[in-house]
């Protein structure tokens, strides 16, 4: 079953009950499944043909959503883009979507951060994408008495992942713009009458607990679980967010784009071990590599990148992914993150090749030669930071560069730090020698 | 106090327009926690998640307020 059957059965079984609420506005899921044939049939008059690859804004809004299963219906792929992308770069992705082809049974293609300098599309299939719900399903209890709350970016999978299992089940979906208004986020779950759940990276739990304690504790009863990932999360953290919700499950997730959802553990139960990301789910499996890097395989994995077959090759082989985190099992087949390779830096949740942005902070004409390192941050953790040298004579201020790199790069790939230098420390073959800028 | 956060704020947040009269709306999540903490750091106050509202983040001039009020009540 596609997750628009699921969507359609609900829109009859649980005509009356809200699947979604943003703000003022909310939708039933009969109104809502409606609300997306007829999209569905505005778009197939409109001459949409099956097939399409179509990019959207993946906005925090009940639109988008309308936008996104429409699009499955009309037998398309969606491709959710940056809610906040220019239009120069949303141009730019239309223009490399159109009339491309994509493996059949393909639902979505979304983009990642890309060694080369340029995002990577990965492309999920249909099933692919129930997969993943089935394995949020059967790990942390979605049910239909169940309000979630997604407060972050719909075209990543940490948050984007939740949507399923909620439409499945037929959950209530709360949809927030971040935590900017951690006041409304706390409004929101303290004037909640279901029990509810969310997904936070880690150092939103840590903003929610750094001014919220207070009102963290009093939602112990209510908030059925949390889930995070995406970073490792400090352990003083760990055990500050078991202390303050002693009754709520607390699920440290291993996924990303290309592996799915693979691994969960509950370290609110017993043992709070920091690094656990707990045993394989009901349709993953795990193995580690002679190497010692972490081996996915089963549903959840990706079809491959999007009309880039030799990087597909590179990391997906015979029906495993070999991902850059290095890791290990334990007796009780629980996965533990031991460290990471590559150059990848990981700011916010977020991945983020520096190469990517070097590139486009290259594209300005006052800088000659630049590097983008990881820097600590006071909220993030770790933050990009570019290190730039300018054209002769060139003046040009670190406002100036994050604003060019604004209008080129999502939001969470303009470095938040930036420092004028002199040169930029290359290996004796003529490289970025990003190593003599790790601390 | 004023040049004193914006100094601040600048190094931390490059694409917020300082002098826009409606702050908020130049902020992420990101940038609301960021400046939450580092006022809290720098001047030794504690901010909630109640004090972030459009009247306290309108500008640079409520945010001088909204310490000004803290000192004044620690």
């Amino acid at each position: 079953m596609l997750i628009e059957e699921f969507l359609k059965n609900n829109a009859v079984r649980l005509a009356d009950k809200p699947a979604v609420v943003c703000g003022d506005q909310q939708v039933t899921y009969q109104q809502l499944y409606a609300d997306c044939v007829a999209c569905a049939e505005r778009h197939a008059e409109e001459g949409r043909e099956p097939g399409t690859l179509v990019p959207l804004r993946a906005t925090p809004t009940i639109d988008y959503l309308i936008e996104y299963f429409a699009i499955h219906l009309g037998g398309c792929i969606a491709v959710p883009l940056a809610k906040d992308l220019s239009d120069e770069e949303f141009s730019r992705y239309a223009v490399e979507l159109q009339d491309a082809e994509v493996p059949e049974g393909t639902a979505d293609i979304l983009f990642t951060t890309g060694t080369t300098g340029k995002s990577k599309g990965v492309m999920i299939s249909h099933d692919t994408i129930m997969a993943d719900a089935e394995n949020l399903i059967d790990a942390h209890k979605y049910s239909s008495d169940l309000t979630f709350i997604i407060a972050g970016p719909l075209n990543h999978c940490g948050c984007w992942s939740k949507v399923f299992p909620c439409i499945i089940q037929g959950a209530t979906i709360i949809l927030k713009d971040g935590i900017k208004n951690l006041d409304d986020l706390f409004l929101t779950l303290e004037s909640a009458t279901t029990k509810v759940a969310t997904f936070m990276v880690p150092s939103s739990i840590k903003i929610a607990m750094e001014f919220g304690a207070e009102r963290l504790a009093k939602l112990s009863d209510k908030i059925d679980f949390i889930e995070t990932g995406g970073a490792p999360m400090a352990p003083k953290d760990l055990q500050r967010l078991c202390q303050l919700l002693p009754h709520s499950r607390l699920y440290n997730t291993y996924a990303s784009t290309e592996s799915g959802i693979v691994a969960t553990y509950n370290f609110n139960e017993g043992e709070c071990l920091h690094g656990c990301v707990g045993p394989a789910m009901k349709n993953s499996a795990i193995s580690i590599s002679p190497e010692g890097y972490i081996l996915c395989s089963g549903r959840t994995l990706m079809t491959g990148y999007f009309n880039d077959l030799q990087t597909t090759e590179e990391i997906l082989k015979d029906g495993v992914i070999t991902m850059s985190d290095f890791g290990k099992l334990d007796e009780q087949g629980r996965l533990w993150l031991i460290g990471r390779n590559g150059d990848t830096i990981n700011t916010g949740a977020y991945k983020v090749e520096p190469t990517e942005v070097e590139n486009a902070a290259m594209e300005h004409p006052a800088i000659k030669d630049c590097i983008c390192i990881a820097t600590p941050h006071i909220v993030l953790g770790t933050a990009l930071k570019l290190l730039y040298v300018p054209t002769d004579q060139a003046t040009v201020t670190k406002r100036e560069i994050a604003l060019f790199l604004k209008s080129k790069l999502e939001g969470h790939k303009v470095p938040l730090a930036y420092e004028q230098v002199e040169s930029i420390n290359m290996t004796f073959n003529g490289k970025k020698d990003r190593k003599s800028y790790r601390s | 106090m004023k040049e004193q956060i914006r100094t601040l704020l600048e190094d931390a947040l490059p694409i917020v327009d300082l002098d826009s009269d409606f702050l908020l709306g130049e902020l992420d999540s990101l940038g609301v926690t960021t400046i939450l903490m580092l006022l809290s750091e720098k001047f030794g106050i504690t901010l909630e998640s109640s004090d972030v509202t459009p009247r306290n983040l309108k500008n640079l001039d409520s945010l001088v307020k909204l310490v000004e009020s803290k000192l004044q009540n620690k």
